[in-house]
């Protein structure tokens, strides 16, 4: 069953059209991947999931219901979350207070009990010394606060912005073993962007090709991966 | 964690505080009402600047606070309870519906915008004559308490104390984490669950209500209010300067930052009378340059260093 839908989304930007025509839709406990060249349109899409933006045309569906228009913090509500491709943690606030957040606001927490979710939360995906300044996290720690941050939420549905960038390869397998934990145990419907394709092979369930704001390929990594349309979309036109 | 000791030395200040009359003459009383009104406006502007929004607008309220309490004492008569809390009623009430245009916009444009309207106030009352006297102002019959200084020291130490309950209350509350959120990261603060708008109305009405209100008390303890004193740049320009010297973000702050250029500017003005404003704005400029964290940043950072 599908949880979130979009029907022929796009997003235009005075004359850039950043996203043309997506259709798609994500089950739970599953991960798709959402691939592309530089510019596509992928984190514009998420941020048209989020509610980040409003579409220019076409709709966003979260369980057959049309969200298009709903502000983002009523979508955290209804169990969208997301990752930031580039991360602004909230540095006036330590690690704990940081994950708290989503646990205050999106799922209406009282403070006492979202300290203590908060707690569980970081013990369970593996953070410690929840005391310390964001600014003194390594890069692995930050992602992991970043997921953190999202799953305090209370998702169903968690889409991951280039999380694994800036990584090392040990580090990308300890994130890729997580991400497949939390989707399983939670059953989310997770949307994985990427530019690693060891990660999307790894990672995901299905995929969907970005180029241009169009989607121009769907199927799993391996089926995608030969088609020569996005071949061409990587590659470039000569090769 | 909570240790009792936390508490001791706020609630032995606060008891200190309300003891001084007993000790201080007529003019220090004086002196220190200036300080806490000043220092309730600074603790008022520092609730909103956690949101990362820089109001220009302290005046504006103050003055609007203050006109609305003595229209109502002078034209209806009104008990001065009645006026004083009607000035932070209104000054809310402004707030709350002005909220919806100036709250969505950021950095200069707000700042600007709130500058404007504490002057469209102004332009307002200076020219509606026959309702609020016009350029010449307005006097009271009498003042509140009969003018007894200790009275009026403690009317203006209650409010103080109420803003700096309103300011804790943000501070351990859920408004904490929005408004810091809202400061460090808007749009990661939205996909979180956090209502943008609502939380910066919500602060925003707070602020203005507690500069209304002082504005009020302020002029029931004067006894008069002229366009130019009630909108007087120096009660925005002051509070600015005093949570920045004392440490933005925090409560004690703007505390320690009052109690200091309160003290200091009193004892300037008596020595270099309007030169005050000279050494306020070297001060801001300086405390800016190098210490952009003001005093109470510098103990915290100091503190959390000796415990590791």
């Amino acid at each position: 069953m599908a949880r979130i839908e979009t029907k022929s989304l796009t997003k235009q930007f005075g004359g850039l059209v950043a996203v043309k025509n997506v259709s798609f839709s994500l089950s739970s406990g599953e991960i798709l991947g959402i691939i592309g060249p530089n510019g596509a349109g992928k984190t514009t899409f998420i941020n048209l999931i989020s509610g980040i933006y409003y579409p220019t045309s076409g709709s966003v569906f979260l369980d057959g219901r049309d969200i298009s228009t709903m502000p983002a913090h009523e979508r955290a509500r209804r169990g969208i979350a997301r990752t930031y491709q580039l991360i602004h943690p909230m540095e006036s606030l330590d690690v704990l207070e940081n994950v708290m957040i989503g646990f205050i606001f999106a799922a209406g927490k009282s403070l006492p009990e979202a300290r203590k979710s908060a707690e569980s939360l970081c013990a369970e995906i593996g953070l410690s010394q929840l005391h310390r300044s964001v600014s003194q996290l390594t890069m692995l720690e930050t992602k992991k606060m970043e997921i953190a941050h999202a799953l305090a939420n209370g998702p169903t549905i968690l889409f991951l912005d280039e999380v694994m960038a800036g990584l090392n390869s040990d580090e990308t397998k300890a994130m890729i073993g997580l991400v497949q934990r939390l989707a399983k145990e939670r059953n989310l419907a997770v949307g994985v962007v990427e530019h690693v394709m060891g990660v999307i092979r790894e990672l995901t369930h299905r995929v969907i090709v970005l180029e241009a704001g169009e989607l121009i390929a769907e199927g799993p990594y391996e089926e995608v991966s030969k088609n020569p349309r996005v071949i061409e979309a990587y590659l470039g036109g000569a090769a | 964690m909570k240790k009792p000791a936390n508490y001791i030395f706020p609630l032995a200040l606060i008891f200190a505080g309300g003891l001084l009359p007993v000790f201080l003459g007529a003019y220090p009383q004086a002196v220190a009402r200036s300080v806490f009104t000043f220092m309730a406006l600074a603790i008022s502007w520092d609730m909103l600047l956690r949101s990362g929004q820089i109001s220009f607008g302290i005046a504006g309220f103050f003055g609007l606070g203050s006109y609305t309490a003595i229209i109502l004492s002078v034209r209806a008569g009104v008990a001065p309870v009645v006026a004083m809390l009607s000035a932070a009623a209104f000054a809310a009430l402004v707030a709350f519906l002005l909220g919806f245009l100036v709250l969505r916009l950021r950095s200069t444009y707000f700042s600007i915008t709130t500058l404007a309207l504490g002057e469209i106030f102004k332009v307002i009352i200076h020219n509606w004559s026959s309702f609020t006297g016009g350029p010449e102002g307005l006097v009271l019959p009498q003042v509140v308490f009969g003018g007894k200084s200790s009275s009026l020291y403690w009317l203006s130490y209650a409010i103080l104390l109420f803003a700096v309950g309103a300011s804790v209350l943000f501070e351990k509350s859920k408004m904490h984490f929005s408004l810091t959120a809202i400061r460090n990261n808007e749009i990661a603060a939205r996909t979180s669950g956090i209502n943008i708008f609502a939380n910066l109305l919500i602060a925003f009405t707070a602020s203005s209500l507690i500069q209304g209100l002082v504005g009020g008390v302020h002029v029931m303890s004067y006894g008069f209010a002229m366009p130019d004193t009630a909108f007087d740049a120096n009660y925005t320009l002051l509070p600015l300067a005093m949570a920045l010297l004392g440490g933005i973000h925090s409560t004690w702050g703007p505390i320690i930052g009052a109690l200091l250029l309160g003290v200091i500017s009193e004892y300037l003005k008596l020595m270099i009378p309007y030169g005050h404003l000279l050494v306020y704005g070297l001060i801001i400029i300086l405390v800016i340059l190098f210490m952009p964290r003001g005093i109470y940043g510098l103990i915290k950072k100091e503190r959390s260093k000796r415990n590791g």
